[in-house]
């Protein structure tokens, strides 16, 4: 599963993806969902976000993905002020938003279909795709017959399909059974080093959320704040028999603990 | 396969009478009842004429002299004119205030103004100016059609959701894409429920427009015969109206499950199918590709 990433040398030269410089946003209320967040993303990284509900994951995916703008500070995606969606970058919300009048095939298409023409390879491509994600079989179901992990799934396909470098993940497999979302947290550690994606992941889950990162951002509600920042050293390509090692469980039980002073 | 069987509720198994007998002794009771009254002078022969006097009417006039058709077809001719009308104009209208905030704005007071204004009243002007053919029947029809059409078809296009809509602007899609590829076949479900209203008051707006003047038409014919008091000959022209009005909304139906399909099990499963065959030879190639 490899495909060319259309970024010319300049924005290649770039190590930081994301830099955001005391960012913050307002929403009318007003509500503050994230105040003074600084953090950097370099290129290939994989950055877990995690927090309890409401503190600004989704609003600091959003950002980032250039659908609103911050009401404070700067924020920088590839070396430059994000001033809206690019496509290098690729978002996949909380639910499914699936279109339920086209096929699991034609969804995953969307991405092809928007750019222009779709021809046979990129028709070969979403049915790899399909598979990848474990839908084989379905390749030709309609939203209403899947169950929402299934629609999750084609989500994913179709993020995939986006060809973005940049992937954010709004809580992905939260609607997962523990097996299938082991299973898919492979694929996509598997497809982040293929396409030397950066990723962008939210999750309410803090063994996932240290399996799949480098480093995992600790959030904190009201105001929405970075409280945190936890590195994880354990080596690529993960495995999961890392998850039984002593490193491992301490940085779960240290992010607990952390998760823990605030709540 | 992907195929999935949804068992039907068991419910209409286990009944020991079937549903058409049921309506059937429904209906047999209704038309003795009718009868009975008639018989036994309980009504007035004048006031309520006898189910068999409406059948032996409708005997005569549709297969013995076979006038009814003539005035059948020019009233479904006006009915089916006036709805298209009204139905292209009112998506049109809706398309366009969807896709343009300012106009929205600057036709909105007439549209309320037509919504409050009882539209039957308009049909003498229309009359008056397009004359006693069937023009004015279709313009009433597709006036009095075009309001619901324009309203569902406006809050169907307006109604997608947020996060589909982020979706395609994280994709960066047009304002055509977004149209195409989202509102409209989003909008679709509350479109075609906007056209089922919208047929059975085009064919009140043809009858209307045969009321105030005509010369042809079924609407021509019950005006006739009540005034000449022939109430049997009158019932057998309601009659036709009713299986008029079941022919278009059995259609408008028929069309809205084919249209908005995905909201079927069945369609569902069936153009699956179709797609999956259409792609055999794809898929099997990318499974080889794959056991390589
Ligand atoms: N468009 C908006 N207008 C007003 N307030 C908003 C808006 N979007 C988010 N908020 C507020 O911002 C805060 C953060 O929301 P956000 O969706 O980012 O949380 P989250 O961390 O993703 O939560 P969850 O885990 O439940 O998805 C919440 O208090 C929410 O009410
Ligand atoms: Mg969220």
């Amino acid at each position: 599963m490899t495909q060319a990433i259309n970024l010319d040398p300049a924005a290649r030269a770039i190590k930081d993806i994301v830099t955001a410089t005391r960012t913050g946003m307002e929403f009318p209320g007003p509500v503050v969902a994230l105040e003074d967040a600084s953090f950097h993303v370099k290129r290939g990284e994989f950055v877990s976000l995690i927090g309890p509900s409401g503190c600004g994951k989704s609003t600091l995916l959003r950002l980032v993905s250039g659908l609103i703008k911050p009401t404070a500070g700067h924020l920088n995606v590839f070396g430059e002020l994000i001033a809206g969606p690019r496509a290098e970058i690729g978002m996949m919300f909380q639910k499914p938003t699936l279109l339920d009048w086209k096929s699991v095939f034609d969804n995953v298409l969307l991405p092809i279909t928007l750019a222009g023409t779709v021809k046979k390879a990129d028709r070969e491509r979403a049915l790899d795709l399909i598979h990848l994600v474990g839908l084989k079989g379905f390749e030709f179901s309609y939203p209403r017959q899947l169950s929402g992990g299934m629609q999750q799934r084609v989500a994913l396909a179709r993020l995939l399909n986006t060809g973005a470098e940049l992937l954010l993940l709004d809580e992905p497999f939260g609607a997962l059974d523990e097996f299938t979302r082991e299973r898919l947290n492979l694929e996509l550690l598997r497809i982040q080093s293929d396409l030397d994606a950066t990723i962008l992941f939210v999750t309410h889950n803090i063994q996932e959320a240290v399996f799949l990162a480098d480093r995992v951002f600790v959030m904190t509600p009201r105001p929405g704040r970075l409280a945190a920042t936890v590195n994880v050293p354990l080596p690529r390509p993960r495995t999961i028999e890392m998850t039984k090692s002593p490193e491992y469980n301490d940085l779960v039980f240290n992010i607990r603990d952390t998760l823990g002073g605030f709540i | 396969m992907s195929e999935q069987t949804i068992p039907l509720p068991a419910a209409s198994a286990s009944r020991t009478v079937p549903v058409w007998a049921q309506h059937l002794i429904v209906f047999v009771i209704f038309i003795s009842i009718w009868e009975l009254a008639v018989r036994n002078e309980w009504v007035s022969r004048l006031i309520l004429p006898s189910p068999f006097a409406v059948i032996a009417a409708w005997w005569d006039l549709a297969i013995v002299k076979a006038l009814i058709w003539k005035h059948f077809f020019v009233t479904l001719t006006e009915v089916v004119i006036g709805f298209l009308l009204g139905a292209g104009f009112g998506l049109l209208m809706a398309i366009l205030s969807a896709m343009n905030m300012t106009f929205r704005r600057l036709i909105s007071p007439y549209m309320v103004a037509l919504q409050v204004t009882p539209r039957i009243a308009v049909a003498p002007i229309i009359v008056a100016w397009l004359g006693f053919n069937m023009e004015p029947k279709i313009a009433i029809a597709a006036i009095i059609c075009f309001f619901p059409i324009f309203i569902n078809s406006l809050t169907g296009l307006l109604q997608a959701d947020d996060e589909r809509l982020e979706m395609f602007e994280s994709m960066r899609a047009s304002r055509w894409q977004v149209f195409r590829h989202l509102q409209l076949p989003g909008a679709m479900p509350v479109i075609m429920a906007g056209f089922k209203t919208g047929i059975s008051l085009a064919l009140i707006g043809a009858i209307v427009g045969e009321f105030v003047s005509a010369s042809v038409g079924i609407g021509v014919l019950i005006q006739r015969f009540s005034f000449q008091l022939l109430l049997p000959e009158a019932f057998a022209c309601l009659i036709m109206l009713t299986v008029m009005g079941l022919l278009l909304y059995g259609t408008a139906t028929f069309a809205d499950r084919r249209v908005i399909f995905w909201k079927s099990d069945d369609l569902v499963t069936k153009s699956a199918r179709k797609l999956r065959a259409k792609h055999a030879a794809m898929l099997a190639s990318r499974a080889d590709a794959k056991a390589e």
